[in-house]
């Protein structure tokens, strides 16, 4: 399980912007904005970033988006209790995805807290869900995974992948 | 379509550097690269190009707010019922 204190997941979200932009793609938010923020719902955190490849013209047609909660685990501790990392090409209709949500679920019915989907075809899944393999171990994990076949235009073959139902 | 990735070999070529010094640059963090498996790494040409420019993204001040809309990870997806009953 990842934990972080206030700190470090303030400096957390920086750091993933700031990756990203190294690497030439626009955030958003914040754009160009001062100040980002992690969203408080009741004793929840989410991030919700949404990155585009640095392809001029066609930027909009790939998107990737970095979601996550964390929740309070005590005075000053947060734990990633859930994540949603997505790459949308839509210039290649392929999309892929890395997720963590619904553990109960996933951990009775699959016996895994995390899974991915994989669509050659977007919108046309083969199978619902793919086993994680390895998990992410958090946006940067994820956006680096996502990104890399982005930069290398080398789709992930779903039927490589093991369905889980 | 235009290139979007340089290999460290390349890098090295445009510098005029060694591969041994490309990927000092790598490791010491100062390059931006991406390692796409355990045996390649690949140097973003956007990102190589803001490099050697020497422009760096503004680090930017972090803060927590309280949620203006909901997010719900996993939106979308079709799980059963039941599993709606284990959410959270």
């Amino acid at each position: 399980m990842i934990e972080a204190t206030t700190d470090e997941i303030l400096d957390y979200l920086a750091d993933v912007i700031e990756r990203a932009e190294r690497f030439g793609a626009t955030v958003l938010p914040p754009n160009d904005a001062e100040t980002v923020a992690w969203e408080r719902d009741g004793d929840d955190l989410f991030m919700d970033l949404a990155v585009h490849p640095p392809v001029g013209r066609r930027a909009r047609l790939v998107e990737i988006v970095l979601r996550e909660r964390w929740r309070a685990v005590g005075s000053d501790r947060w734990e990633l209790a859930e994540y949603g990392y997505e790459l949308r090409h839509h210039e290649l209709a392929y999309r892929r995805a890395l997720h963590r949500h619904d553990v109960d679920y996933f951990v009775r019915t699959y016996g895994v807290a995390t899974h991915e989907h994989c669509e050659a075809t977007m919108g046309n899944p083969v199978c619902g869900h793919y086993l994680a393999n390895p998990p992410c171990r958090g946006a940067l994990d994820g956006f680096d995974r996502l990104y890399g076949v982005w930069l290398t235009g080398t789709k992930t073959d779903c039927s490589q992948l093991r369905c889980l139902g | 379509m235009d290139r979007l990735y340089y290999t460290p070999r390349e890098v090295a070529e445009i510098l005029r550097i060694s591969d041994d010094a490309v990927l000092d640059l790598i490791h010491r963090d100062e390059l931006p690269a991406l390692r796409v498996s355990p045996r390649i790494i690949r140097i973003p040409v956007a990102g190589f190009n803001a490099w050697r420019e020497g422009r760096k993204p503004r680090r930017r001040r972090v803060v927590i707010r309280a949620a203006s809309n909901r997010i719900a990870i996993g939106e979308g997806e079709s799980l059963p019922e039941g599993a709606q009953a284990l959410r959270r």
